[in-house]
C-alpha cells in the first residue's frame, strides 16, 4: 500500500461526486454551473456568515464574559464531542459491510494494481469525510470567528486543532462502527433468512435508538438531561470524561481558544487517539479485505448442490391480501411490492417502524408542552395515526413506484393498465395501515375507555386517509421521482444521496394528505364528541368516499404519467 | 413445444415493421438519423453496426420506450406514436442489458411477467413456462433469486419473459452475447422455428456469423444512418465481389487502421 495509490483513489472518488466542471458532450444533459457548485458555495456562504456573525456579536457580549463561559464549559464540550463520536459510530455500523457487499460495483477499481486493503481504506476515508463534513463546515468557522475575537495569544491554533481532532473523532467512530458491522456479517455469513431477520432487528433498534434521543430532546429539560445520561453510558463503557476522545478534543481546542494552560499529558492523550484512530482505520481496511476474500457478504445463495432434485412449483396463484380478490394487474402489483419489500429486512424495518420517529417528534413535542394538552392525550394519540399511515403510503406507493426503476420498461411494454398497477401499490400499504391504526385504537381505548365507540371510526378513516395518501404519493412519484435512483439499502455510502422523490414532489406527497387527514379526522372526532358518536359515523361515510375517490383520481394521473415516461428517464 | 398458433402461413410479405424516417436526438447528439427499413412477415432482419451506431436506440423507439424526435414507424400497421399500445401488444423484447428484479426467483419473475401480460393463470401457462425454462437449461435455477444468476442466465430468463406472450414481432438486442454454445444453438432453432411459423424478428448482433446464418436480410447502420441493406446476396452484389459479411461490414463502416496498429506494435516491441 502506498500513499500515492490512496491519493489517486481519493481524487477520482471526490471528483466523481463533486464534479465542478460539467461534461460537455452533446449527449449529456447540461446542468447549470450554479447547480453544480451549489454545495460548495453553500458551505462557503455558511462559513462566512458564521464568522461574520461571531465577529460582530462577540464584542457586544465582551470576550471576557464569553471566555469565562467557555472555560467553565470545557467539560460540557467534552460531552458534546463524545456525542459526535457516538453519532459517527452509530451512523457507520453497516458502512464497511455495505462497501464490501457492494464490491462488485467497484470491479473496475479492484482490477487495478492496488491492494484491496488500500481500496477499502479509501472508501472508509470517504465515509469519514462525509460523516464529519457537516460538523467541520459548521464548527471550523465558529472556531475561526472565536479565535479572531479571542484575546488569548495562541487562539488561532484552536482552528487546526479542532479540524484535526474532529477528523480523529470521526475516524474512531467510523472505524469502530465498521468493524462491528463486519463482525455481524461474519456471524450472519451465508444465512440469508437469518441475515434478513438480523437486518430487520438492527434497523428497528436504530429507529428506537433515535426515538429515545428525541425523547430526551423534547420531554425533559432539553439537551440538559441528555448529556448526563450519555456521560453515564460513556463512563460505563470506560470512557470517563477526563480521558475520552471528546475530552482530548475539548481541552485542546477550547483550551487554546481561551488561553487555558495545556498540559503535556493532554497533548499526549490527543496523540494517542490519533494513533489509535489510524490503526483502527487500517484494521478496518484489513478486516474488510479479509471479508471480501472469504465471501462473508456474498448473498447467501443455496445454489451449491449440483444434485438433480427436480424443481416443482406450486400452482401460481398468489393472494397478496387475504380475503380480497383483485384483477390480475392489481394483484400481481401488490404481490410484487410486498415480496420485494419483505425480502429486504432493512427496507421492511425502515418502512414499518421508521415513521415512529416522526410520530415521536410530534408526540413528545406536544407532551413537553405540559399540562395544557394533558387532557387531550387520547386525541393526540389518535392524531398520531395520520402521519403514520401517510408515511406507509409514501413508502409503499411513492418510493416503491420509483424503485420500479428499470422494471418500468416491462410495465410499459405489457398491455397492462398502469392505473391498475399503481392501484396495487396503493392497496399494498392498506393492511399495514389497518394494523397500525388498530394498535393505536387499542391504546386509546386503554387510556380513555370512554372512546371505545370510536375505534371503528378511527380505523376506517385511517385506512381511507392511507389510500388517499397513496394515490397522491404515487402521483408525486410519477412527477418528481428519480427513476434511476437506487434503493438506499444497496447504495454505496458516501455516494451522492439520491432522494427517490425530488424536493417539491416530496412536499406534494406529504402536504395534501396531512391536510386532508388532520382536517378530516378532527371534524369526525369533533362532531362525535360534541354531538354524539352517531354524527361521527355519519360524517365518516362522505369522508371515506372522498378519500377513496382522491386515491383513484391521483392513481389515474400517475398511471398516465408513467405510461408516457421515456426510457432514457429510467434506463 | 411452443404453441404459436396465430398467423395463417400463406399470408407472406405482410409488413410487420415499417420504420419511416426515424430520428432520435439526445440533448444535441443525433443518435439515429432518418432511418427507414422494413421487416416482412416470417423474416429475420439483422441490424448491424459499430458500437454507438444507434441499434438499441432504434429498437427502443420501435417499442415505444423512446419517442422519436422525428419520423415514425408502424408495427403491423399500428403507428408507434398514435397506436403504441396496440403495437406493443404484438412485440416481445429482450434488452441488451436485461432488466430484472433481483429479489424475485426466476420462477416468480416468469409468473410476474405472465401476469402483467395477462396470460391466464393456470396449469397451461405453467406447463409452457416449464418447457421454456427447461429448454434453456435454467429450470433448476428457477427457485433461486435472480441476484444469484450469471449473465447468460439473466439473458435466458429475460428471453423466457419475452416469449411468454407469443409475440408476433420479436426484438432481440444482442441476445446471443454471453450465451453458451448449447444455449446459442437452442436459441437459433427457436428463432428459426418462430420464423417458419410466421413471426418476424428484428435482431442486432456483433457476431457476424450469426447474422449470416440466421438473417434473411441485413441492415448495416453507421452513425444512425443506413449504409447498406439487403439479403446476403444483395449485399454481395452491392459490394461487387465474393466478399464475406465481415469484409462488407468493414468496408462500409471502416476497418482497423493497420498502419496505426503497426505503429503501436512497433512501439511496444
Ligand atoms: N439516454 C441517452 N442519452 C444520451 N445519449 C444516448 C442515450 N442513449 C443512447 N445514447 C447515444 O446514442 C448513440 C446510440 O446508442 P445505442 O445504444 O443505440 O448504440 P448501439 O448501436 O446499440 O451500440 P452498441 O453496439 O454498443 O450496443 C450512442 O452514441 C449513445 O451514446
Ligand atoms: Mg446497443
Amino acid at each position: 500500500m502506498t500513499l500515492s495509490d490512496l491519493w489517486v483513489l481519493l481524487k477520482q472518488d471526490l471528483t466523481q461526486s463533486y464534479r465542478v466542471s460539467g461534461a460537455k458532450g452533446k449527449r449529456t444533459k447540461q446542468k447549470s454551473v450554479f447547480r453544480r457548485l451549489l454545495l460548495p458555495i453553500a458551505a462557503v456562504v455558511i462559513g462566512v456568515v458564521i464568522v461574520w456573525v461571531i465577529v460582530a456579536v462577540v464584542p457586544l457580549v465582551g470576550w471576557d464574559t464569553l471566555g469565562t463561559i467557555l472555560s467553565d464549559n470545557i467539560g460540557a464540550g467534552s460531552s458534546l464531542f463524545n456525542v459526535l463520536l457516538l453519532f459517527s459510530f452509530i451512523g457507520s455500523i453497516m458502512v464497511s459491510a455495505t462497501t464490501v457487499g457492494n464490491s462488485s460495483k467497484m470491479e473496475y477499481l479492484m482490477t487495478m494494481p492496488i491492494s484491496l486493503r488500500t481500496l477499502f481504506l479509501e472508501k472508509t476515508i470517504i465515509v469519514i469525510l462525509y460523516s464529519s463534513v457537516f460538523f467541520l463546515v459548521i464548527g471550523t468557522p465558529i472556531f475561526i470567528g472565536l479565535s479572531i475575537t479571542s484575546t488569548a495569544p495562541l487562539a488561532f491554533l484552536s482552528v487546526p486543532l479542532f479540524v484535526a481532532m474532529m477528523l480523529v473523532i470521526s475516524t474512531l467512530g467510523v472505524s469502530i462502527g465498521g468493524l462491528m458491522g463486519l463482525l455481524f456479517s461474519r456471524i450472519l455469513a451465508g444465512r440469508r433468512r437469518l441475515k434478513q431477520v438480523g437486518w430487520f432487528l438492527g434497523s428497528t433498534l436504530a429507529v428506537f435508538g433515535s426515538i429515545i434521543y428525541y425523547y430526551f430532546f423534547f420531554a425533559s429539560n432539553g439537551l440538559g438531561d441528555l448529556f448526563p445520561i450519555l456521560i453515564q453510558i460513556a463512563s460505563a463503557l470506560g470512557l470517563t470524561s477526563g480521558i475520552s476522545p471528546g475530552a482530548a478534543t475539548s481541552t485542546l481546542s477550547l483550551g487554546f481558544l481561551v488561553g487555558a494552560p495545556v498540559t503535556i499529558s493532554e497533548v499526549v492523550l490527543a496523540l494517542i487517539y490519533g494513533v489509535v484512530a489510524i490503526s483502527l482505520v487500517n484494521l478496518n481496511a484489513y478486516v474488510s479485505e479479509t471479508a471480501h476474500y472469504s465471501g462473508w457478504l456474498t448473498s447467501g445463495s443455496k445454489r451449491t448442490s449440483k444434485t438433480k432434485t427436480p424443481v416443482l412449483h406450486e400452482t401460481w396463484n398468489p393472494r397478496p391480501i387475504p380475503g380480497f380478490t383483485f384483477n390480475t394487474a392489481t394483484s400481481v402489483s401488490i404481490w410484487y411490492n410486498l415480496t420485494n419489500i419483505r425480502r429486504e429486512g432493512r427496507v421492511l424495518a425502515q418502512y414499518l417502524v421508521g415513521p415512529l420517529r416522526f410520530v415521536a417528534i410530534i408526540f413528545l413535542g406536544l407532551f413537553a408542552g405540559g399540562d395544557i394538552v394533558a387532557g387531550y392525550t387520547s386525541f393526540i394519540v389518535i392524531a398520531v395515526i395520520v402521519p403514520f399511515v401517510i408515511s406507509y403510503a409514501v413508502s409503499f406507493a411513492g418510493y416503491e413506484l420509483v424503485y420500479e426503476g428499470r422494471n418500468l420498461m416491462n410495465l410499459q411494454l405489457a398491455p397492462l393498465s398502469m392505473y391498475d398497477y399503481v392501484m396495487g401499490k396503493i392497496y399494498s400499504s392498506a393492511p399495514f395501515a389497518l394494523v397500525a391504526s388498530t394498535i393505536v385504537s387499542i391504546i386509546v381505548a386503554i387510556i380513555a375507555p370512554s372512546l371505545w365507540i370510536y375505534i371503528p371510526v378511527v380505523i376506517v378513516s385511517a385506512v381511507c386517509i392511507n389510500q388517499a395518501a397513496g394515490g397522491i404519493a404515487a402521483n408525486a412519484a410519477a412527477i418528481g421521482g428519480d427513476f434511476r435512483a437506487e434503493r438506499l439499502v444497496t447504495r454505496q455510502r458516501g455516494a451522492q444521496v439520491q432522494m427517490p422523490i425530488r424536493g417539491w414532489s416530496m412536499l406534494r406527497a406529504q402536504l395534501l394528505p396531512n391536510l386532508i387527514g388532520f382536517t378530516g379526522l378532527s371534524i369526525i372526532m369533533g362532531l362525535g364528541v360534541f354531538f354524539g358518536p352517531l354524527f361521527a359515523y355519519v360524517v365518516l361515510v362522505p369522508f371515506g368516499l372522498i378519500c377513496l375517490s382522491l386515491s383513484r383520481h391521483y392513481a389515474r394521473s400517475a398511471g398516465r404519467k408513467l405510461t408516457q415516461k421515456e426510457a432514457s428517464d429510467y434506463l | 413445444m411452443l404453441r404459436h398458433k396465430w398467423i395463417p402461413d400463406e399470408r407472406r410479405l405482410i409488413l410487420m415493421i415499417e420504420a419511416i424516417g426515424l430520428k432520435k436526438v439526445f440533448s444535441e447528439f443525433v443518435a439515429v438519423d432518418n432511418l427507414s427499413f422494413q421487416v416482412n412477415q416470417g423474416e429475420i432482419y439483422g441490424l448491424l453496426g459499430p458500437n454507438g451506431s444507434g441499434k438499441s436506440t432504434t429498437m427502443r423507439m420501435l417499442l415505444g420506450l423512446l419517442r422519436p424526435t422525428e419520423g415514425t414507424a408502424k408495427v403491423m400497421g399500428h403507428d408507434i406514436i398514435t397506436e403504441i399500445v396496440e403495437a406493443k401488444r404484438l412485440m416481445g423484447y429482450v434488452p441488451e442489458e436485461p432488466v430484472l428484479p433481483e429479489r424475485l426467483t426466476g420462477w416468480e419473475y416468469a409468473n410476474y411477467v405472465s401476469d402483467i401480460w395477462k396470460i391466464p393463470r393456470g396449469s397451461e401457462r405453467e406447463k409452457e413456462l416449464d418447457e421454456l425454462l427447461t429448454l434453456l437449461d435454467i429450470k433448476d435455477a428457477s427457485d433461486d433469486l435472480i441476484e444469484t444468476y450469471s449473465k447468460g442466465m439473466s439473458r435466458k430468463i429475460s428471453l423466457v419473459a419475452a416469449l411468454i406472450h407469443q409475440p408476433k414481432v420479436l426484438i432481440l438486442d444482442e441476445l446471443q452475447a454471453g450465451i453458451d454454445p448449447r444455449g446459442a444453438a437452442t436459441i437459433k432453432e427457436i428463432l428459426n422455428g418462430l420464423r417458419s411459423k410466421g413471426a418476424s424478428i428484428l435482431m442486432s448482433t456483433h457476431i457476424l456469423e450469426i447474422a449470416e446464418q440466421l438473417c434473411d436480410r441485413i441492415g448495416i447502420i453507421k452513425d444512425g444512418k443506413m449504409v447498406a441493406e439487403g439479403s446476403m446476396d444483395e449485399l454481395r452484389l452491392q459490394a461487387k465481389g465474393e466478399k464475406s459479411l465481415e469484409e462488407i461490414f468493414l468496408d462500409l463502416t471502416g476497418g482497423p487502421d493497420m498502419q496505426k496498429i503497426a505503429e503501436y506494435l512497433g512501439d511496444v516491441v
